[in-house]
């Protein structure tokens, strides 16, 4: 993914920033609990398509 | 009982729309160029070019493609703002975003490609120098929420561009009506090898809007300034409006 997109991307739910994650191909939003994935280099910034995170994620453990 | 909406002719709940639009562009993304050039006898690059001398852009300025799909106006876009501006391709389906982001790769360049909700954008406020949607207005299940996210993310004094069908001019209408859903099904089931699709696009024409009715929906979702100009005899039309 090209990284000055990461500058620009907000949480498509909250509009809050995101982390990311990069070994895991993802964008998380710490506010709403979910992970959008990162695709074939395209960022999916659909929440239909995030992934919830899990508790141990949410508290930094993970 | 969830609220409906028309997917075409057809009332479908507003939950399922996003998905049958989806299930169209899935099916018809690789022949998406060949079909626009064929159905519009070239015209919609007209359109296009258009709508994007209309953007009043200038080097350096970022600009937001709302249902980029192939990529036709991001690549156009990128001519007028140059290396100093940004031009981020957007769509809701990854078929249609993959072939605009190969086509352009293919071309030797990279732009941003974002797979996202014209309902629900992931930008900052106040961000874009101009937004378009061309042809993906008329897809969305809530229109008026596109149309205030499209604000949201302008700058103040930034423009949105809608190029999309519209009520063609009234002595035509016989001719494009059988155009449409005689000859269109037709080629989509020659070339695209789906009848289903085309007749769906004939069908959305139909239930979209026409002139009127959306300058009057993106004055209320805040645009000032709102005039359109219509194309071909108003198949087409380019809406304008301005954020205060």
């Amino acid at each position: 993914m090209n990284p000055k997109l990461l500058e620009i991307l907000v949480c498509p739910v909250c509009k809050g920033p995101l982390d990311w994650k990069k070994p895991a191909h993802e964008l998380v939003c710490r506010a709403c609990r979910l992970a959008y994935p990162i695709r074939d280099d395209i960022p999916v910034m659909l929440p239909e398509e995030a992934r919830a995170l899990s508790p141990d994620e949410i508290h930094g453990k993970a | 009982m969830d609220k409906t909406t028309h997917f075409g002719y057809q009332q479908v709940a507003e939950s399922e729309k996003a998905a049958k639009v989806a299930e169209v562009f899935h099916s018809v993304a690789a022949q998406y160029d060949v079909m626009n050039d064929l159905m519009s006898a070239g015209l919609h690059r007209l359109w296009k070019r258009f709508a994007v001398a209309q953007a009043g852009l200038r080097p350096g300025m970022k600009v937001l493609d709302v249902a980029g799909g192939t990529a036709d106006l991001t690549r156009l876009f990128l001519k007028e703002v140059g290396d100093t501006g940004q031009v981020l391709l957007t769509d809701i389906n990854f078929s249609m975003l993959r072939e605009g982001r190969d086509r352009m790769l293919n071309e030797g360049r990279t732009p941003p490609a974002i797979q996202c909700d014209g309902e629900r954008l992931p930008f900052p406020d106040d961000y874009f120098d101009c937004v378009s949607v061309a042809f993906g207005l008329r897809n969305m299940t809530h229109k008026d929420q596109a149309l205030a996210e499209m604000n949201r993310v302008l700058k103040p004094g930034g423009r949105l561009l809608v190029l999309e069908f519209s009520k063609i001019w009234k002595p035509l209408e016989p001719a494009y009506d059988l155009y449409s859903f005689k000859l269109l099904p037709l080629m989509g089931k020659l070339v695209a090898k789906d009848a289903g699709s085309y007749q769906y696009l004939a069908e959305s024409i139909r239930m979209h809007p026409g002139q009127k009715e959306l300058k009057a929906m993106m004055e209320t979702a805040g645009f000032a300034k709102v005039s359109y100009h219509n194309l071909t005899a108003g198949v087409v039309a380019l809406h304008k409006g301005f954020k205060v």
